[in-house]
C-alpha cells in the first residue's frame, strides 16, 4: 500500500484534490442550482493562498482560513443574484462568473503575476493533509445527509413548489449550499497551490469546469460517496490504460456523454437506487407474502 | 472624433460576425429549449474545415462554403450524439447542458491533437487587402465582404424561418413539439434541420473570424461562446431580431472597451454586463421570457 502511494503519490494527491472539487460542484446539484462556478471559486482560493505566502509570508494554514473566507463571501455576494434565476439562467451566468475569475486573474498583473501566474508556493501540504481533508468532508456531507439540511436540498432538487409548501425557503438553502460550495472550493483551491508549488490563471478554465463536472456526473450527483468514486475512475482510467492518459481530456468529454445519456443517476446514485429497490421489496414482501397462485385465482376470500 | 466612429464601424463589423454566431444558439435553444454549448466547438470546427480546405489550394469563397455544410453536419452530429438520447427525458436541462459541454470538449481535443496545439493562419494571399475610404473612414474588402455575407445569411434565415413552409413547421415543433407530432410534424427532422442551420451559420463565422484576425486554433470557439451567451441574454433567449441587435451592440463595446481601456479589461466590463442584464431583466430587450424560434414580429 505504502509502496503504492509512493508510486503513484502525485496521481493520488491530484485524486484526492479532484475529489474535494467535485464536492464542491455536487452540493449545489444537490440542492437544484444549475452552477458550475467551482473553477472560479478554485481559483480565488489558490490565488489567496498563493499570494498571502508568497508575498506576505504569513503562514500556510492561516492563508488557507483566508482563502475559505474569501470563497464563502464570493460564495455568498454569488447567491445573491443566483437566487433570482433559474435553469439555463444559472448556468450561464456561473460560467460568466468562471470566465471574469479567468480574465481577471490574466488581467491583475500587478497581484497575481498576469499569464506567468505564481511559482515557488511553498509545498505544505502532503498526501496525509489531503487524507484528513477528504475525510473532514465526507463527514460533513454525511453530517449533511443526516440532517433536515440535506431533505431540504432533496426536495429543492426534486420539486421546488413541494419545498415551498413544506415550508423549505429555497433561497435560503440554495444561498448556503452555494456557500458551501464557495468555501468548500476556495479552500481545496488553496491545498491545490500548497501542493503543487505553482498556480495560473489558464488552470481554472473550461478544462477545470469539465473536469469537476465530470467527477460529479460520472460519481453520482446525490449520493454522497459519488464525488470520491467519479473522481477515482476519472484518476485510475487514465494509469490503467497508457494511451488514454494522452487522451484524458477528450476521455472526460466522452464520459460526460455516455454517462448523462445512458447512466443519468452516476454509479453511485445508481447503485444506491438499486439497494433501496431491493431493500423495499424485501420489506414488503415480509409484511404480505406472495399469495399462491391458485389462492389468487380464487377470487375474494 | 473620426477615431471614435471608426471604432465604432468596426465594432458593428465584428458584431455582425458575433450576431452571426449567437443567431444559431438562439434558434437552437428557441426551437429546443437546449442550452448548446457544443456551439464553440462547432464554429471552431467551421474555421478549422475552412483553413484546410483553402491550405489545400480550393478559393476562399468555395471552402467558406464547404466549411459552411462541413460545420453543419458537425452539429447534426452532436444532436445526433449527445441530445437526441435525452430528448425522451423529462427535466433534461441539466442533462443537456452537461452533455453539450462533454461533446464541445471532445471537439476541442480532437481539434487539438490535429493542430499539435499550433495556432494556424490562413496563407498570406488568401484575401486580397484593399481598403477603400469613405468620409474619413477606412474600411478593408474583407470587411464589406463581412457585412455583405452576414446580412445575406440572416436574411436567407429569416426569409425561410418565416415564409417556407419548413420554417413553419420549425416553428410549430417550437411552440408545441407534441402538437406538431399530432398535425403530421416529425420532430426530429426539424431538430436536425436546425441544428444544420445553426451549425452553417456558425461554421461561417468561424471562417470569418477566422480570417479576420488571422487565427485558428482548437481553443478560438471558448471566448464567442461567452460573447454569445451575453448576447442571447441581452436580446433575450430564443430571440432571433434580439441576437441580431444584441450582437452589434456587444460588438460596439467590445470595439470600444478595447480602444479605450486598458488591455484585458474589455472582456471583464461584458461579463459584468451579464450579470448586470441577468439581474435586472433576465428576460433581455426583447422582453417576455416566453420567446419563440422565429422570434417575435
Amino acid at each position: 500500500m505504502m509502496e503504492l502511494i509512493s508510486r503513484y503519490g502525485a496521481t493520488f494527491d491530484l485524486f484526492l484534490i479532484a475529489a474535494g472539487f467535485a464536492y464542491s460542484q455536487q452540493i449545489v446539484l444537490r440542492a437544484g442550482v444549475f452552477s458550475i462556478a467551482t473553477a472560479g471559486f478554485a481559483s480565488l482560493g489558490a490565488y489567496a493562498v498563493a499570494i498571502l505566502l508568497t508575498r506576505y509570508q504569513v503562514s500556510p494554514w492561516a492563508g488557507l482560513a483566508v482563502a475559505t473566507m474569501v470563497g464563502t463571501i464570493a460564495g455568498l455576494l454569488l447567491s445573491i443574484p443566483l437566487a433570482r434565476l433559474r435553469g439555463v439562467y444559472q448556468a450561464i451566468a456561473t460560467l460568466a462568473f468562471v470566465e471574469i475569475i479567468v480574465s481577471l486573474m490574466y488581467f491583475a498583473d500587478g497581484i497575481t503575476n498576469g499569464a506567468a501566474g505564481i511559482h515557488s508556493i511553498p509545498k505544505v501540504v502532503g498526501t496525509p493533509h489531503l487524507i484528513v481533508a477528504l475525510c473532514v468532508v465526507l463527514y460533513l456531507f454525511h453530517a449533511i445527509g443526516r440532517t433536515g439540511m440535506g431533505r431540504a436540498f432533496d426536495v429543492i432538487r426534486q420539486d421546488e413548489t413541494v419545498g415551498l409548501t413544506l415550508g423549505v425557503s429555497v433561497t435560503r438553502y440554495q444561498a448556503l449550499a452555494f456557500v458551501l460550495s464557495g468555501a468548500l472550493g476556495a479552500a481545496y483551491g488553496g491545498l491545490l497551490s500548497l501542493n503543487t508549488y505553482s498556480v495560473d490563471p489558464g488552470q481554472f478554465g473550461f478544462e477545470f469546469v469539465v473536469a469537476a463536472l465530470a467527477a460529479v456526473v460520472l460519481g453520482g450527483p446525490r449520493n454522497m460517496w459519488g464525488p470520491v468514486i467519479g473522481a477515482a475512475v476519472l484518476s485510475v482510467l487514465p494509469e490503467l490504460a497508457r494511451p488514454l492518459a494522452e487522451y484524458r481530456p477528450m476521455l472526460h468529454g466522452v464520459l460526460l456523454v455516455v454517462i448523462i445519456t445512458f447512466l443519468p443517476h452516476g454509479i453511485a446514485d445508481s447503485i444506491a437506487a438499486a439497494r433501496q429497490n431491493h431493500r423495499v421489496r424485501r420489506d414488503l414482501e415480509k409484511l404480505a407474502p406472495p399469495v399462491p397462485a391458485s389462492v389468487s385465482a380464487g377470487g375474494a376470500k | 472624433m473620426t477615431l471614435f466612429f471608426q471604432q465604432v464601424l468596426n465594432g458593428l463589423i465584428s458584431g455582425a460576425v458575433y450576431a452571426l454566431f449567437a443567431l444559431g444558439f438562439t434558434l437552437i435553444f428557441g426551437v429546443q429549449k437546449v442550452l448548446n454549448l457544443a456551439h464553440a466547438g462547432v464554429f471552431m470546427a467551421g474555421a478549422f474545415i475552412g483553413y484546410y480546405l483553402v491550405s489545400i489550394g480550393l478559393p476562399f469563397w468555395l471552402a467558406a462554403i464547404f466549411a459552411m455544410l462541413g460545420a453543419g453536419l458537425v452539429s447534426v452530429l452532436v444532436d445526433l450524439l449527445a441530445l437526441r438520447q435525452l430528448r425522451t427525458r423529462r427535466n433534461a436541462e441539466f442533462a443537456a447542458i452537461v452533455a453539450t459541454i462533454g461533446v464541445d470538449f471532445v471537439l476541442i481535443s480532437i481539434a487539438q491533437i490535429l493542430s499539435k496545439t499550433q495556432v494556424y493562419r490562413f496563407p498570406f494571399d488568401t484575401f486580397p487587402a484593399v481598403f477603400f475610404t469613405f468620409g474619413g473612414l477606412r474600411i478593408s474588402l474583407l470587411q464589406i465582404v463581412i457585412v455583405v455575407t452576414v446580412v445575406t445569411l440572416v436574411l436567407a434565415m429569416m426569409y425561410y424561418l418565416k415564409w417556407t413552409t419548413y420554417g413553419r413547421q420549425v416553428r410549430a415543433v417550437a411552440s408545441n413539439d407534441r402538437a406538431a407530432k399530432l398535425l403530421g410534424i416529425n420532430p426530429n427532422l426539424i431538430y436536425t434541420q436546425t441544428f444544420f442551420i445553426a451549425g452553417a451559420l456558425a461554421g461561417m463565422a468561424g471562417v470569418l473570424i477566422g480570417l479576420s484576425f488571422n487565427s485558428i486554433h482548437f481553443m478560438m470557439g471558448q471566448p464567442y461562446m461567452l460573447y454569445a451567451f451575453v448576447i442571447v441574454v441581452l436580446g433575450g433567449l430564443g430571440s432571433v431580431p434580439g441576437a441580431l441587435a444584441a450582437g452589434l451592440i456587444i460588438g460596439v463595446i467590445r470595439t470600444l472597451g478595447i480602444a479605450y481601456f486598458p488591455a484585458g479589461m474589455a472582456d471583464i466590463v461584458i461579463f459584468l454586463l451579464l450579470f448586470v442584464i441577468l439581474l435586472v431583466k433576465p428576460s433581455g430587450l426583447a422582453g417576455s421570457a416566453a420567446v419563440n424560434a422565429g422570434g417575435r414580429r
